[in-house]
């Protein structure tokens, strides 16, 4: 493509979050651009299936609420200020996203209609039928054909480019078509790149989730926080892994065990099927390990929903599920099991997005900002509540693509050596030159999912995460000897697997270096050897760095609390 | 078999060959037909264009007439079975929409209980006669003609309210058909493509090149004919084919024949009586090849 | 299941660079998918084979392809639905589209007509503090085409768009349906308007293809054709196409059946004489060759017309 080669702002990633801060940025008068390795509508952003929660006080729901449940989802270690800051600006992101056109359900009144989601008392969660993300990103997308944001379309970043005082000065990468190498310069970069859910073997993640942004930023200085907090979703069909929205559960879905138990009774009496994620995973999984599943899995029961709530409604796990698995929601229940879902950890930002402290509490890159599944402010903690996603994605989007264009009016267009794309295009050519060997990068990327899959899933030990710890190992001494069979300019797929590869293999290391060392169980992180909370030595995050001979360096910071002192958690 | 006869417009219109093939050759596959005299046009898509839910009525009272009369329905015409399967389709899958319409047709004292089966001339010779009960009828097996398929859109797509599902040969009906008749199927990509003729008058040029396109295509493949169940394919595979030929600077020449026109020369039909010399592109040579036996 | 994979291949680097089939033997299971198998080809046999995939469950649009012969996405289609007799499955890239390599194609004209029907929500008025207020129907009804997710398929196997390029196609009507029964939006008629030129709306020849191989059911010609009554209904300048539908009902009204001579005259009346007139040879021909029914040119009404003509009035006084 034909642009020039120098932003205000420069977006890695199409997604609601990377969309969501380009057209912030856009409005506030920045000139930006994104630079994404799918086309926009291809992102991950699509599978987001059953809403976005908002407290709308205009019709008696109270924000504190929202939070409150979002801080005890977080099993309290999400950060108070930045939950505050969610729940108070839900309800305006919505309405912005409605008058940007999102076809949301309406009640009888023809105003906007909300649905119940897990971890939460009252029904507020908006939404599109199920395909809730889908519909979000098609209208953002047009809104970013309306405003002629350009876009790197299928361009793949191989790095972060800094100046010689350690400014964030741009990404480089290149065009998948052509292999053509480029620096685009920009005073402000926000990495908005989604999950890095391919790390693990399945996941209810594109293949396109590979963490890219994350590692690119960790390579680059910034912090990787809380990167141990994995979510498992509770309903992913067996298999490959897809996922089946909550939504089921909040329109009145059942779990049931072999015996046809509704086994939520005893983990969650309060909530049952609706009790945060953490809590319903981990009570599938010991049905499971203790006998009473049905091949390794749990049922999902829709049938009592009837047939039009399931047209009006589920219309896509419908359809999902009678191809995938060759079942009639209406008519039979659903084989489902917890699978890898969803990083509450990833780049350390405040809750502008940036990702350095002012005032040097933590250490970061100047410039850099990030947003959405790729950032960590942290507002999930321990454990995301269902629908929290999308909401982070835009109201986290808008800051951080409002706070990139003031911080790139206040900065001088930074000066940065074009021999950088040398030295990246290089390092391709030394990857591609390399012979392929009887090794793949298939093989090492498979055997590094099953591996963070078994050790690092639903139940934790010391001696799982070290037998994690040693595979990584090996097969980072494989992945800087494997080479890549095709050796094409033209759209060189082989190329850019080995290159996600790189990334996926520094995030494995990240999330194993956090779950060694929180020796505690908390949300999503459950040790079988440390099986309790311990608030008085780990009410606190973890912030990894890069350490430039490849090692890691941790520093911790203390979880910001605001009004809610942690309580003992029970659903 | 007794059916309701539904010839549709272009069989007593532009394609009158099609209605006398059809008259000709039923009395001898031992079906019973009795023409729907006061039976509507389906509004063959057109109509559905300006009203859907009008066209949708006006099936509907067909059907209720055939139902009244306790016969199914059998048609000629690809568009007419397309349109009516699709409108039975919606009628049948949502009983509110079927009450709304009904109300309107009690109007006329009909109503409609939605148990009307609507099925194409070329479906009965599959699920009817079958293999053998075509095999059996066939008098001068037509081995040397070589001859391809166009089974027109209405009779493919939408397969879901086609019945392709409970009767998957549906999908491949005229092949079938044409090699129990003895001659040699030519497979093209074009066999189930769009004529082009609902083209015609918005855009001429373009229904043309639909035209050249699949006939060329299908000549390229060595077909001698084409052979088709849909009578608007018909009009513009052999009404418009010499203009679109004059588009393409060819000289195409490429006979397009009904189906029962097909069935009752392999029957040992005279083509006279089969309505073959009503063509626009010539049939003559065709019909030399097969030789004496046939003349 | 022994499954023979017949993939198209072409790589623009290769000298000649012609398309080329390839084949690929592997096992396959029940449940496996086409995207499974290409998988497992790329990740086994062969890397240098190229798609574009990610979501593996039919939401992000990726993997259209062409599988024996149809538009259809990989991670949506099951092997063995799709072998032949001889277990043979065949892909191709999707058609109507340049090959940029293998199965990979350039989609920057399907984005360019995307873009030129304005998708985006043009409000008339002033923006509400709250929300719009909509009917739940109207967004329901708006969900079955925003589940289009852009993946091509429908314009792949569109046979007006073969015959020319200038249409703006299946997948680019949806979307400019989604905003004209969209009912926040105030752009209807200008939006109509510009559909009604050559190249929009009517230029669609109602084949269904893009119905038939919608892996969403979206029903793009569905879509187009409610954008055609909608169009008749706000009364946007007259084009063949709309008058041969409205003379159409106008000679069932009347007759309770087609009548062709009828239909031209009126459909290209005096201000497309020279259409008229160029079908007068044909006509001709016809008439020589005994292509007239036996009751003549001009068709006689259904018996009983007069009380099917009520029911028409029904329908058409309905609110």
């Amino acid at each position: 493509m034909t642009t020039a080669n120098e932003y205000d702002v420069l977006v890695m990633g199409a997604g609601l979050a990377g969309m969501r801060a380009a057209l912030a940025a856009h409005e506030a008068g920045a000139r930006v651009a994104i630079m994404t390795k799918v086309h926009p509508v291809r992102s991950h952003s699509n599978a987001a299936q059953g809403g976005i929660n908002a407290a709308m006080t205009d019709r008696g729901d109270e924000w504190e609420e929202h939070a409150f449940e979002t801080v005890k989802g977080s099993d309290y270690l999400a950060d108070q200020d930045a939950v505050e800051i969610l729940a108070q600006e839900a309800g305006r992101e919505i309405l912005t996203l409605e008058h940007m056109g999102v076809i949301f359900n309406r009640n009888e009144e023809g105003r906007l209609g909300t649905r119940r989601f897990g971890g939460q008392k009252r029904a507020r969660t908006f939404f599109v039928s199920d395909f809730t993300g889908q519909a979000m990103l098609h209208v953002l997308f047009e809104q970013l054909i309306k405003a002629r944001v350009p876009v790197f379309e299928e361009w793949f970043v191989t790095s972060l480019v800094k100046d010689a005082d350690g400014r964030c000065a741009g990404l480089v990468g290149f065009e998948i078509r052509t292999s053509q190498f480029a620096l685009v310069k920009a005073k402000a970069v926000i990495i908005a790149s989604g999950g890095l859910g391919r790390v693990f073997e399945p996941s209810t993640n594109a293949l396109i989730c590979t963490g890219d942004g994350m590692a690119i930023a960790y390579r680059a200085g910034a912090a990787l926080m809380d990167m141990e907090m994995v979510q498992y979703h509770p309903t992913t069909l067996k298999g490959k892994g897809l996922l089946i929205t909550e939504a089921a559960r909040g329109e009145g879905a059942y779990l049931l065990n072999r015996d046809g138990e509704r086994f939520m009774k005893r983990y969650a009496p309060n909530m049952m099927e609706l009790a945060s994620r953490d809590v319903v995973s981990r009570a599938e999984q010991t049905e499971i390990n203790e006998g009473r599943g049905v091949d390794g899995c749990v049922l999902l029961d829709c049938r009592h929903l009837g047939r039009q709530l399931i047209h009006e409604r589920l219309r896509q796990i419908s359809d999902e599920v009678q191809s995938f698995a060759g079942i009639d929601l209406t008519k039979e229940p659903v084989p489902i099991r917890p699978g890898m879902h969803y990083q509450m950890g990833g780049i350390k930002t405040d809750v502008d997005g940036r990702c350095w402290e002012m005032h040097g509490a933590w250490a970061g890159v100047p410039g850099l900002f990030a947003a959405g599944e790729t950032a960590c402010l942290s507002l999930h903690g321990g454990n995301r509540l269902g629908a929290n996603s999308l909401l982070d994605t835009v109201v986290f989007g808008r800051r951080a693509g409002r706070c990139a264009a003031e911080y790139a009016r206040e900065v001088p267009t930074p000066h940065v050596p074009d021999s950088t794309v040398g030295m990246e295009q290089q390092a391709v050519s030394a990857l591609l030159s390399r012979h392929a060997n009887r090794d793949s990068v298939a093989t090492i990327r498979h055997e590094m999912g099953v591996a963070m899959h078994t050790h690092l899933g639903v139940f934790r030990d010391q001696e799982g995460i070290m037998a994690a710890k040693g595979t990584l190992e090996s097969l980072r001494d494989r992945y800087s000897r494997v080479g890549v069979q095709d050796k094409g300019r033209v759209f060189n797929t082989s190329l850019i697997r080995a290159l996600e590869l790189g990334f996926m293999l520094d995030c494995a290391e990240t999330i194993v270096c956090g779950a060694l060392l929180r020796r505690e169980s908390r949300g999503a992180h459950f040790r079988t050897d440390y099986l309790y909370r311990d608030d008085e030595q780990w009410l606190k995050h973890i912030l990894v760095y890069h350490q430039p001979d490849g090692s890691s360096r941790v520093e911790y910071l203390p979880v910001r609390l605001t009004r809610w002192e942690p309580k003992v958690r029970i659903y | 078999m007794k059916f309701a006869f539904f010839p549709g417009c272009v069989s007593k219109g532009g394609c009158p060959e099609l209605y006398q093939s059809v008259m000709e050759v039923y009395p001898q596959l031992g079906l019973e037909l009795e023409e729907m005299t006061t039976a509507s046009c389906t509004g063959a898509g057109v109509l559905q264009e300006k009203d859907r839910k009008l066209g949708d009525m006006l099936n509907a009272r067909t059907f209720a007439l055939a139902e009244q009369a306790g016969l199914p329905i059998m048609t000629i015409c690809s568009t007419c079975q397309g349109v009516m399967s699709q409108a039975n389709h919606r009628l049948t899958a949502d009983p509110s929409y079927l009450a709304a319409v009904n109300e309107i047709l009690n109007e006329e004292g009909l109503t409609y209980r939605g148990t009307t089966q609507i099925r194409h001339f070329v479906w009965i010779l599959l699920e009817e006669l079958g293999e053998q009960g075509i095999r059996q009828r066939v008098r001068r097996p037509l081995t040397e003609l070589r001859a391809a398929p166009f089974y027109g859109c209405y009779l493919q797509r939408p397969s879901e309210a086609l019945g392709f599902q409970d009767q998957p040969d549906r999908a491949k009906s005229l092949e079938l058909i044409m090699s129990w008749l003895g001659l040699e199927v030519v497979d093209f990509p074009g066999k189930t493509r769009c004529c082009g003729f609902p083209l015609l008058t918005i855009n001429e040029k373009n229904s043309l090149r639909m035209v050249a396109s699949h006939t060329l295509d299908a000549k390229r493949n060595g077909a001698d004919i084409l052979v088709t169940p849909c009578p608007l394919c018909h009009l513009n595979l052999d009404g418009m084919q010499s203009r679109a030929g004059g588009q393409q600077q060819a000289d195409i020449d490429l006979p397009i024949w009904h189906l029962p026109q097909l069935l009752g020369l392999a029957m040992g039909m005279e083509p006279k009586r089969l309505g073959l010399t009503r063509h626009l592109v010539s049939t003559q040579g065709v019909l030399d090849k097969l030789g004496s036996a046939v003349a | 299941m022994i499954t023979i994979f017949r993939i198209r291949r072409f790589n623009p680097e290769t000298s000649p660079s012609m398309p080329y089939f390839q084949e690929y033997k592997l096992d396959t299971e029940r449940a496996d998918t086409v995207l499974d198998a290409l998988m497992h080809i790329r990740e086994t046999l062969d890397e240098s084979l190229t798609l574009r995939c990610s979501c593996r469950g039919a939401i992000c649009g990726s993997c259209s392809m062409r599988i024996n012969g149809h538009a259809a996405l990989a991670c949506k289609t099951k092997v063995q639905a799709m072998a032949s007799e001889r277990g043979v499955v065949q892909v191709e890239p999707m058609n109507n589209m340049p090959v940029i390599k293998d199965l990979v194609t350039d989609m920057a004209g399907f984005w360019d007509k995307v873009r030129q029907v304005q998708p985006w929500l043009q409000p008339a008025g002033q923006e509400p503090e709250a929300e719009y207020l909509a009917s739940s129907e109207s967004m329901n009804h708006l969900t079955g085409v925003m589940g289009c997710i852009m993946c091509g398929a429908c314009v792949s196997d569109c046979a007006a768009l073969e015959a020319d390029e200038r249409f703006l196609g299946p997948a680019a009507l949806a979307k400019a349906y989604r905003f004209v029964a969209d009912p926040r939006d105030g752009a209807g008629r200008s939006r109509l308007l510009a559909l009604n030129e050559p190249g929009g709306m009517w230029d669609c020849t109602r084949c269904m293809e893009c119905i038939e191989v919608c892996p969403k059911g979206v029903g793009a010609m569905d879509r187009i054709m409610s954008l055609r009554s909608r169009g008749i209904q706000a009364g946007v300048p007259s084009t063949c196409g709309s008058r041969h539908a409205e003379v159409f009902a106008d000679l069932i009204y009347r007759k309770g059946r087609l009548d062709e001579p009828m239909l031209a005259a009126r459909t290209f009346g005096l201000q497309n004489l020279s259409r008229l007139l160029s079908l007068l040879p044909m006509a001709l021909r016809a008439f020589v060759r005994g292509k007239v029914p036996k009751s003549g040119p001009l068709h006689r009404a259904i018996p009983g017309v007069e009380k099917f003509r009520r029911l028409f009035q029904r329908m058409e006084e309905r609110p």
